[in-house]
């Protein structure tokens, strides 16, 4: 058996847990010893190092587990004998001399056992040690290990930085050097160094809970708080430019929202290219570690099992990006995006999702969370317009931004989602983004086919509308037919005489065309009454919705001897809505009271047709000089299926009001004092 | 040399009275024409035409309305309805009170003309000009 130091660790390919738990329960209880622990396996290397150990050595377990033991020792001959006798004796106990990171040695009481496995061989060694207390040590130092004094630990590759390191070294030799390439510098160094390895106190302070495993590999600058990435960068620098062997370069930094004055330590690793960081400090809050361990632990736990499914996202490169572009005085960031669609592919690519919930995960039909954790572009792969408004929000400053979009799920599922993001309130705080996502599919589905219903409804009360109005119709298309053909045929009498009139021809061919026109004109206006189509949103001049509506039923109106007189609004606001609809809706009203004025008979037959506007409101009124709508009818008269009528569903008024309510606003009747019925609706104007 | 016979047209569409009007010109006969039965009525020299060709459903008062005011008024003028109205009904009662004919519109030219022929009388019909 060699008590030699075992091998150092592996490389960066290594993932198992950096305490090892060889015997699971023994690690979770002395965790929380007051007494430095550790477990060397029969070699002499270490498999466990409990945070009394980082406390008393100042090693962080990251740096220790998997070395051997005389690492810790300055006499590593020494060493060899004392572990051999150990072995064969089992236990010893006594003070020894041990070495820290800062290279002060200090004196240490320890008891070591050998444990035994059943076949009487032994399987490892346990360490219990204080400080000596000839050697100042503390006594009955607290009974737990106070947070600031364990260590965050990482492993970083700096291997692929040689060339970086070489121009920083060059640059710190130049007498005049510019300060600010220099400060470049030191912080691409930190993005260029790669994590091999952290710590759970790492992981838990900036990992969110990603895990070790997401970690790894990655650039340190990903997880490195923003404000001390360049401290940092000059500490790897001077452990990498060290002429010590084993020296350590430590820094106090200003607090980062994270720990309240870290202390970073930076010594170079055994292997080349390799540093060890230790970062010391407390948690920048004023409540316990362990009180604050426990909420965070609850917090995740409820983010974790929230039913809505949550994004966590770190877009603070965009926000800075954002900064920049409003320095240059852009203001329409809309136009800009418009203008720059790179800058909405960047935001795909390169804005990492850094959490996510089950629920998301159970959204996306991932594997597992890790799945998720990538740039955000797969969220927007079908309505990419949505980044779009993401980004406007941001640039914005809102503090959320809500809309429904679809998303394409990992197995090609595309869902209807609503979204909503909360933005970072300030950039000086974590810049952390969050989505949440709510499918909406179901609901979307159900909507559509009430969309659908209403839809076909309301057309079939147009077509049954066109059937009243059929009499009018053919009168309206057969009066250019018929002028057609007398011309026609007068032209062809023309043409048959000695004397012909090539003038008179001419005049006649013309109206022929006119009347051809006049006739297609009819025939599209009914048409368009009678299309089964989607109803579409656009802007139009409620006066010639209305006057176009006269058209429908004129020789209703003209053949009953019924006046007209239409009192339009000038400069009337738009309205957005659909003109067919609200066609259909003025040409329902204007049956309504021809049939009103028709069931009076004598006396004064007249239909005032009147729009106006007030506070955004656009009005239109329709009063007639019928008998008007008796009072118990007036409650009902927009109900479906009211009609008074022998023929007739009584749909008309009903299809009316949810046309109308389509349109935002609403539909009411009453009588007029002078007599006859008024029916009067109001839509909200086009916002200008 | 014969005289040239008159013929009243009444309809409330520009289209129409014009393509009539040029209709009875090159078969060599003279016109005027009507927006609506009211304006006809108040026309001192409509009282001399020799035939009256009106449409039935007319803003203001209808064809049959007019027919019937005609004949109130003792004149026995032959009057020829024109129209697209499909009511028999109605053409009964055009018939019942002394109407030439009841022609649906579009009406070939022949069949107007020839109603025309029939109504003024063939004695006073122009030699068919420019043959």
């Amino acid at each position: 058996m060699s008590p030699d130091p075992p091998g150092e660790p592996a490389g960066p390919a290594r993932t198992e847990p950096l305490y090892v738990a060889a015997r699971v329960s023994e690690p979770d209880i002395a965790d929380f010893a007051s007494e430095s622990v550790i477990i060397f396996d029969v070699d002499g290397a270490i498999q466990y190092w409990n945070p009394a150990s980082e406390a008393l050595y100042g090693w962080p377990a990251i740096t220790m587990v998997g070395r051997g033991i005389g690492h810790l020792s300055t006499r590593s001959e020494n060493e060899r004998e004392h572990w051999r006798l150990l072995l064969q004796e089992g236990t010893w106990h006594g003070v020894v001399s041990r070495r820290t990171p800062s290279g002060i040695h200090i004196v240490v009481d320890i008891r070591q056992y050998v444990r035994f496995a059943q076949d009487g061989t032994p399987r490892d060694v346990i360490e219990y040690g204080r400080q000596s207390l000839s050697d100042n040590g503390i006594d009955g130092a607290g009974w737990h290990i106070p947070d600031r004094l364990m260590a965050a630990g990482w492993e970083v590759d700096v291997s692929g930085a040689g060339a970086l390191i070489a121009e920083i070294a060059r640059l710190r030799k130049e007498a005049n050097a510019d300060e600010k390439l220099l400060h470049a510098r030191h912080v691409e160094l930190v993005e260029a160094a790669r994590i091999v390895n952290v710590n759970e106190r790492t992981m838990r302070l900036v990992g969110g809970n990603r895990g070790r495993d997401l970690m790894i590999g990655q650039p340190v600058a990903g997880f490195w708080p923003l404000e001390s990435r360049k401290v940092a960068g000059e500490l790897f620098a001077d452990a990498m430019l060290g002429q010590t062997e084993g020296a350590t370069h430590r820094r106090q930094m200003p607090s980062d929202g994270i720990l309240r004055d870290p202390l970073v330590t930076v010594w170079r690793a055994d292997e080349p290219g390799r540093l060890y960081v230790a970062v010391n400090g407390t948690v920048d809050d004023d409540r316990s570690y362990l009180y604050l361990r426990a909420s965070e632990a609850r917090y995740r736990k409820l983010v974790h099992h929230m039913p809505v499914a949550l994004w966590q996202v770190d877009a603070s490169h965009m926000g800075r990006i954002y900064n920049d572009i409003r320095a240059t005085g852009v203001t329409d960031f809309c136009a800009y995006l418009d203008e720059h669609p790179e800058l909405v592919d960047l935001a795909a690519a390169t804005v990492r999702v850094t959490d996510v919930n089950r629920a998301a995960v159970q959204m996306f039909g991932g594997g597992s969370a890790l799945d998720l954790m990538r740039p955000v572009g797969y969220l927007f792969t079908v309505a990419r317009h949505s980044l779009h408004n993401v980004m406007i929000g941001r640039f914005k400053g809102q503090e959320s931004h809500h809309e429904v979009t679809k998303i394409e799920t990992f197995d090609g599922r595309v869902r209807d989602v609503r979204m909503s993001v909360t933005y970072p309130k300030q950039v000086a705080e974590l810049d952390v983004t969050i989505f949440s996502f709510e499918d909406v599919t179901e609901h979307m589905s159900i909507e559509a086919e009430l969309r659908q219903l209403q839809a076909d409804f309301t057309h079939a009360a147009r077509i049954s509308m066109l059937g009243e109005l059929t009499t009018s119709i053919a009168h309206e298309v057969n009066q250019p037919l018929a002028a057609i053909v007398t011309n026609a045929e007068t032209s062809l009498r023309w043409l048959s005489r000695v004397d012909l009139n090539v003038e008179k021809v001419r005049e006649l061919t013309s109206r022929i065309a006119a009347s051809g026109r006049r006739a297609s004109d009819i025939v599209q206006r009914i048409r368009g009454m009678a299309a089964k189509r989607q109803p579409e949103r656009v802007a139009l001049d409620l006066n010639d919705v209305a006057q176009e509506s006269l058209l429908f039923v004129r020789h209703e109106i003209e053949s009953r001897s019924i006046r007209v007189t239409t009192d339009f609004a000038r400069n009337l606001p738009t309205a957005v809505g659909d003109r067919i609809q609200l066609q259909q809706v003025i040409v329902n009203l204007l049956v309504n009271g021809v049939q009103a004025v028709e069931e009076r008979g004598e006396g004064d037959r007249r239909i005032v047709m009147r729009t106006s506007e007030k506070d955004g409101q656009l009005a239109l009124t329709l009063r007639d000089t019928g008998p008007g709508i008796p009072g118990e009818d007036i409650e009902r008269i927009f109900q479906g299926f009211f009609t008074t009528k022998d023929s007739g569903m009584g749909i008309g008024l009903a299809i009316c009001q949810s046309i109308v309510a389509e349109h935002g606003g609403s539909i009411s009747a009453s009588n007029h004092p002078d007599g006859g019925a008024e029916f009067r609706f109001v839509i909200p104007a086009a916002p200008a | 040399m014969p005289r040239i016979p008159l013929v009243a047209i009444v309809d409330d569409d520009e289209s129409i009275r014009e393509a009539l009007c040029d209709l009875l010109m090159v078969a060599g006969l003279a016109c005027c024409t009507f927006d609506g039965a009211p304006a006809f009525l108040a026309d001192q020299g409509a009282r001399g035409v020799d035939c009256l060709i009106t449409d039935v459903r007319m803003p203001g008062m209808s064809g049959l309305d007019l027919l019937e005011r005609v004949r109130a008024g003792g004149s026995n003028l032959p009057v020829i309805v024109l129209t697209s109205v499909l009511d028999q009904s109605a053409r009964a009662r055009a018939l019942e009170l002394g109407a030439q004919a009841w022609l649906t519109k579009p009406v070939a030219d022949d069949a107007l003309l020839d109603q025309l022929k029939a109504a003024i009388g063939s004695e006073d019909w122009p030699g068919e000009p420019g043959q």
